[in-house]
């Protein structure tokens, strides 16, 4: 569909802990990676986004050494992976519980650590920090299949971090918690980011990546379309405008003329028409524009009944960027 | 409601191909073979015959106008006999022993004939011996662990007593016989013991002939219902009628014939080693699909992706998996066994060597078969369906279900192609015929090959799962 990447930003001299570049992978006809490229940051946390099929779960394995590309490079610290394997100092969370139900805690996260190479007092160590780290301290000896979805995740997460991976990959780490269980998962994402680890995560959750990412990557029909902050998305999308909506007490005889704050004009959107009860605009200054706007309906005989004003968000660049239509 | 619940279930079943197949061809498909096995039908290759081989002590007119009637019996397959010293037979099939630095021809002797029993290389050894100056008898070596080849052997041998020596020679005064209520002659090492009624021979004679012969049991029979019924359910004794109906009467063909176990006589439960042997087989074999079926339930779950991102390899997985189920094989053997010693008098302290050898190769092979067949399938769900099938089918082949010497040639060189029936005959040499444990050879090697074949594939189709 030929989408142009939209908010790219230099990341300066910062020190670069991921780099993707120009990756491309299909499956017969089907393009699941078309000339992907970015790059993670040390300590960074990236919020990977896109609608269901858009590729992220082939870009995480790709990453992982468990999908290999057609074509491309990935350099994990400055080191091009090969295809599979040279890949110590990442960590792997899947989306599905990929641990032991019939294991202990404790047993899960002592088989994960043997796994990644650790042993004796390192092992010992790591699995304490980790038994603390969960907060499962107290049920490190039960069983993990008896418990529930947010405590069976937070097992998840540690099983993949007990080599203190310098790269955290995690896909849908929050996906069927409750919010609480979120908040607790997310805390301790912060203290990996604080401890250094540089995290990539995909999400349907778009307040997760809006409030809990420094950095956010939209990626549809295979294609980076949009890599950036957010508040760099929103200004390179659908801008900082506010959108405001009101609802008079009676259908709209006639259009509303423009309004004047200083030398700006205001207007009501084209959408609004006569007939319309709601009427919907946009404004730069809501504090300079919304008054004018509210007078001049007053003076046109409309009673405002409400008034809603909605700041730009991830779910609209999003949108705007990926469309309406339903992906399956 | 009840109607919705029906549809639901009914539906469900239409879209799974696997519960499909179990309810539907796995029925079949088992009721065909053992079909086959029992009722000689499809694939039974015509009428199965007993291997025996021939010793004749005696080397006489009547000894080998006996042997040369035996020859000519369908029922009975000389591996090996002296046909061609005697230069009075040539038949099709029999092979005769030559000497190879010489080439010349060595006739068999008693004791090799016991051996050949003993190894399982015949399962009957047939040894004439003189009785008096103008007849012969004789002495039919056994192997106590077929219990069918016993009674049509001596039944055909006292036909062929009968009808070539009951012209010429006297019948002795009085039936002497001990009726033992399988109507079998059995003896002990002295060569004495109860010997088949008068009453039952004309009726077995009469239908031991060329096409058909009674190998369906498992349990003694009477003979001669054995020989005239596919099923030996025996009939109440029925009085005595006159020999003479059957044509003689000057002979005894019975007390003629006497049947010696040389392998049974000393085993406190001999029999009961062979089932356990069968059982752990079978069991090894769904354990280790169980075993395998782990590794499908990683795939599924992602935990394999995840391991894979690790310091493992898919070589070390698959080879701790193989090592786990061998070790678990091995175990769960090893204390059927101890509970065939403790509670069913089976020998193991006294066959430990051999059974730590032909167990650990088993169990090794039935390991990697597991894995083989996780690594053939997408789902748990495919692997559950494939493993009932192949499992039910190796062991009914093979000899865990029912034993292989009541099968037709053909089956039991189809059972050849499952390594229960191998196993199964490696269990047999050690705790059945006391072999040597070097006599283990071609069942560790065809085991151990299988085994690494097995291990080999399934590597091979874990390389889709390693990257896509």
């Amino acid at each position: 569909m030929g989408m142009d990447k939209v908010g790219s930003e230099s990341t300066g001299e910062v020190a670069i802990s991921l780099r993707v570049d120009s990756i491309r992978k299909r499956f017969g006809a089907i393009a699941a990676l078309d000339d992907v490229s970015f790059s993670l940051a040390t300590g960074q946390r990236l919020a990977l986004l896109g609608p269901n099929g858009a590729g992220k779960t082939t870009l995480i394995r790709c990453l992982a050494g468990r999908a290999k590309p057609d074509a491309g490079t990935i350099e994990l610290l400055g080191q091009r992976l090969p295809p599979s394997g040279g890949r110590e100092r990442l960590g792997l969370v899947p989306q599905d519980i990929a641990i032991y139900p019939d294991l202990t805690t404790r047993e899960n996260l002592v088989a994960f650590a043997r796994f990644h190479g650790l042993r004796g007092s390192e092992l010992r160590c790591r699995v304490d920090w980790a038994l603390a780290w969960t907060g499962l301290e107290d049920r490190q000896n039960d069983l993990v299949g008896g418990f529930s979805g947010g405590m069976k995740r937070r097992v998840n997460l540690a099983c993949g971090v007990m080599h203190s991976p310098h790269v955290l990959l995690l896909d849908e780490p929050t996906v069927g918690v409750d919010p609480q269980s979120r908040q607790r998962i997310f805390e301790m994402l912060d203290q990996l980011r604080d401890a250094g680890t540089s995290i990539l995560l995909t999400t349907h959750h778009l307040d997760e990546a809006e409030q809990r990412c420094d950095r956010i990557v939209i990626i549809d029909h295979g294609r980076v379309v949009a890599d950036g902050t957010l508040d760099a998305l929103i200004g390179s999308t659908i801008g900082t405008s506010r959108q405001v909506r009101l609802r008079i007490d009676r259908p709209l005889q006639r259009p509303v003329p423009p309004w004047h704050v200083g030398p700006v004009v205001g207007s009501l959107g084209a959408d609004s028409r006569s007939g319309d009860e709601l009427l919907q605009t946009r404004v730069d200054d809501v504090a300079g524009q919304l008054p004018g706007l509210l007078e001049t309906l007053s003076t046109a005989g409309y009673g405002v009944l409400n008034v809603e004003v909605h700041a730009p968000s991830l779910h609209d660049v999003f949108l705007h960027l990926t469309g309406q239509e339903l992906r399956d | 409601m009840i109607a919705t619940v029906m549809m639901v279930c009914l539906r469900r079943l239409v879209h799974n191909r696997i519960e499909l197949l179990l309810a539907f061809v796995v029925p079949i498909a088992f009721f065909s073979i053992f079909a086959v096995i029992f009722g000689g039908g499809v694939g039974a290759g015509g009428t199965p015959s007993i291997k025996v081989v021939a010793v004749d002590t005696v080397r006489n007119e009547p000894s080998r106008r006996v042997l040369a009637a035996l020859r000519q019996t369908g029922g009975l397959h000389f591996i090996r006999d002296d046909a061609e010293l005697d230069d009075t037979a040539q038949l099709p099939g029999a092979t005769v022993l030559r000497d190879p630095a010489s080439s010349a021809v060595k006739p068999l002797s008693e004791s090799e004939a016991t051996a050949m029993v003993r190894r399982g290389t015949a399962a009957m050894a047939i040894v004439i011996r003189a009785d008096g100056e103008r007849s012969v008898r004789a002495e039919l070596l056994s192997d106590s662990s077929d219990q069918v080849a016993p009674q049509v052997v001596a039944a055909l041998v006292q036909r062929a007593l009968l009808t070539t020596l009951s012209a010429t020679l006297p019948r002795p005064a009085g039936d002497v016989w001990a009726g033992s209520p399988t109507g079998v002659a059995r003896a002990d090492l002295n060569g004495q013991g109860p010997r088949l009624p008068p009453a039952r021979l004309p009726q077995a004679i009469e239908s031991t002939d060329d096409s058909v012969l009674p190998v369906t049991a498992t349990l003694p029979v009477d003979i001669a219902t054995a020989a005239s019924s596919p099923v030996g359910v025996a009939p109440p004794l029925s009085a005595s009628p006159p020999l003479a109906t059957a044509g003689a009467s000057a002979f005894d063909p019975v007390a003629a014939v006497v049947v010696t176990d040389v392998l049974g006589e000393n085993k406190s439960n001999p029999v009961v080693t062979m089932y356990a042997a069968g059982i752990a087989v079978m069991f090894l074999l769904f354990g280790a699909s169980g075993g395998g079926g782990a590794l499908l339930e990683e795939r599924e779950n992602q935990t394999l992706d995840r391991l894979l991102t690790t310091g493992l390899t898919m070589d070390q997985l698959l080879i701790g998996k193989w090592g786990y189920l061998t070790l678990l094989g091995f175990t769960q053997t090893t204390l059927m066994f101890v509970w065939g010693q403790w509670a069913f008098g089976i020998d193991l302290y006294g066959h430990f060597d051999g059974f730590v050898m032909i167990t650990t190769v088993t169990a090794g092979a039935a390991a990697a078969f597991g894995l083989l067949l996780a690594t053939l399938c997408r789902t748990r769900g495919q692997l559950n369906g494939l493993s009932v099938v192949v499992v039910l089918t190796m062991s009914a082949l093979g000899g865990s279900m029912v034993p292989r010497y009541v099968m037709s040639e053909s089956l039991r060189e189809a059972g050849l192609w499952t390594f229960n029936a191998w196993a199964l005959d490696g269990y047999d040499k050690v705790f059945w015929r006391d072999l040597p444990v070097a006599e283990l050879w071609p069942q560790m090697s065809v085991l151990m090959v299988s085994g690494a074949i097995f291990l080999v594939a399934a590597r091979v189709l874990a390389i889709r799962w390693e990257t896509e």
